[in-house]
């Protein structure tokens, strides 16, 4: 038999990535079930559209934009759970926005970032992940989030001016002068 | 905030961009000049400094709850399904026309003759259970080993065959019997019925070669009617199986139908070790399901076997 049947390429591109997909949807929807369902689905799609990928892709940012798009749909989903539980009863709990909470870090400082950075726009919130987290360049977070890496850059910044901001008056931050 | 100057929000975002590391030394430069002389701003950058130490800080924390092997392990024993279930094809152009060929990570699932396209298309929306996708490249070596055997290049197919597209498992076997018939040699259904055990079955012997999913691979145009005739060939390509014989050099006659030249033919009767000529013994009153008939002498000794020493064809060659 001349011809080895079952390797795979696709092997190496889950050993590469699936170990990064996984913290990324894991930070973004800071639930643990939901980061295993939406990386699995993330590689499973990947699986069956890999082949067509051209040679000279950039695999990890694709594989970014997929995940990236199943948290955003994701997201309308649970909105619209969450909308209707709401108006089908009068239980609060069931309005709840339940991300994200379960953040608890052992880093106080680190912690409170974390906290400012779950309240950011959706966006902003990605792009400042996908970059600072991850490292993405700005052009292959804007092919993610369908805008332009000027777009993408503008994001990350206002993001950043915004977790500045919402540390400025906490104390973990040094400052030079008094205010 | 006291940074009220035009001066100090024009260089705002370089300000960012140099506290988080980002800019080219021509920003650095400005925004420097700029904080030597503003407090407030400078106060500013060390700020974006101090906060990209912060989210160095997120970067490194493992997040808690999660078991990052768990999930990749759930999603290997998922891929593992789907590559059992997927068979990649191509459609290529053949000298016996449009032809399909696919493959599952086990081996060819899939040779098919095609009228069009469209044809390939439901044909493959039939195959429930199976996730189908085109892919060339995955199928390219296929084709090309193909075409050599086409062309004469070759003699043997040796893919490794998937055959969960069959039907049963006494089409499996069928298969299997008829995958061993040798390049050049041809038998009779009710030989192959005979092979596996079920000698009345001979109708459904052909049943089961009509639909074989891998022709040629699994070379069913080796298999006759036992008159002789060429019969049915994946449904109505007889003129296929008359091609595909006489490039393996089977002696062929056009009669009432298509016929192979069984006086032109050497002869192994069932499965001893030689051949012989059509004419030894009581083998031109045989009938087919006891023989297995070669177009020539290499043919019968590729596959094995050995001159007959009674009848000697290697001393007596059938004269062309």
């Amino acid at each position: 038999m001349g011809r080895v049947m079952g390797d795979d390429p696709f092997e190496a591109i889950v050993a590469a990535h699936h170990g990064e997909i996984h913290r990324y949807l894991a930070r973004v929807t800071a639930r643990a079930s939901d980061a295993d369902d939406l990386s699995q689905e993330t590689f499973l799609r990947a699986f069956r559209a890999h082949r067509a990928l051209p040679a000279s892709a950039n695999v990890r940012a694709w594989l970014f934009a997929i995940a990236t798009n199943l948290y955003r749909n994701h997201i309308r989903g649970e909105v619209r759970r969450r909308r209707a539980l709401a108006a089908a009863s009068t239980d609060g709990s069931a309005a709840d926005p339940g991300w994200p909470e379960g953040l608890a870090m052992v880093k106080e400082a680190s912690a409170r970032v974390e906290r400012v950075i779950a309240e950011l726009p959706l966006k902003q919130r990605l792009a400042f992940t996908m970059r600072k987290i991850h490292e993405l360049d700005y052009e292959a977070i804007g092919e993610t989030l369908h805008c332009s890496g000027e777009s993408a850059r503008a994001h990350v910044f206002q993001a950043l001016r915004k977790i500045r901001r919402g540390l400025d008056d906490l104390a973990g931050v040094p400052t030079e002068s008094p205010r | 905030m006291s940074r009220t100057h035009s001066s100090c929000r024009d260089i705002e975002a370089e300000l960012v961009a140099v506290g988080t590391g980002e800019a080219p030394p021509a920003t650095v430069q400005v925004v420097e000049a700029h904080v030597a002389g503003c407090a407030p701003c400078r106060d500013e950058l060390r700020q974006y400094r101090a906060l990209e130490g912060l989210v160095a800080d997120v970067r490194r924390v493992p997040l808690p709850g999660t078991d990052p092997a768990l999930a990749r392990a759930e999603l290997e024993a998922r891929l593992a399904d789907l590559r059992r279930r997927l068979v990649t094809f191509g459609i290529f152009s053949s000298p016996l026309g449009p032809i399909l060929i696919a493959r599952s990570a086990e081996g060819v699932s899939m040779v098919e003759y095609l009228e069009s396209r469209v044809a390939a298309a439901s044909r493959l929306a039939h195959l429930v259970g199976l996730d189908a996708v085109e892919d060339e490249a995955e199928t390219e070596g296929l084709y090309r080993d193909l075409l050599d055997y086409l062309h004469g290049r070759r003699t043997r197919l040796d893919w490794p065959i998937d055959l969960r597209l069959a039907s049963s498992d006494f089409q499996r076997r069928v298969l299997q019997v008829t995958s061993r018939l040798p390049y050049g040699a041809v038998t009779s259904y009710a030989h192959v019925a005979r092979e596996i055990g079920a000698p009345t079955a001979v109708r459904a012997v052909a049943q089961a070669l009509r639909w074989n999913p891998v022709p040629i691979a699994i070379p069913c145009h080796r298999v006759i009617g036992s008159s002789g005739d060429l019969t049915g060939y994946a449904g109505n390509k007889i003129t296929l199986k008359q091609r595909l014989l006489t490039l393996e050099g089977v002696p062929i006659a056009a009669r009432r139908a298509l016929q192979i030249e069984r006086r032109a033919m050497y002869v192994r009767y069932l499965a001893e070790g030689e051949y012989c000529l059509p004419t030894c013994g009581a083998l031109e009153s045989t009938p087919l399901a006891q023989l297995t008939l070669f177009g020539s002498r290499a043919r019968a000794e590729a596959a094995g076997l050995a001159p007959c020493t009674d009848c000697r064809p290697d001393l007596h060659p059938i004269s062309a």
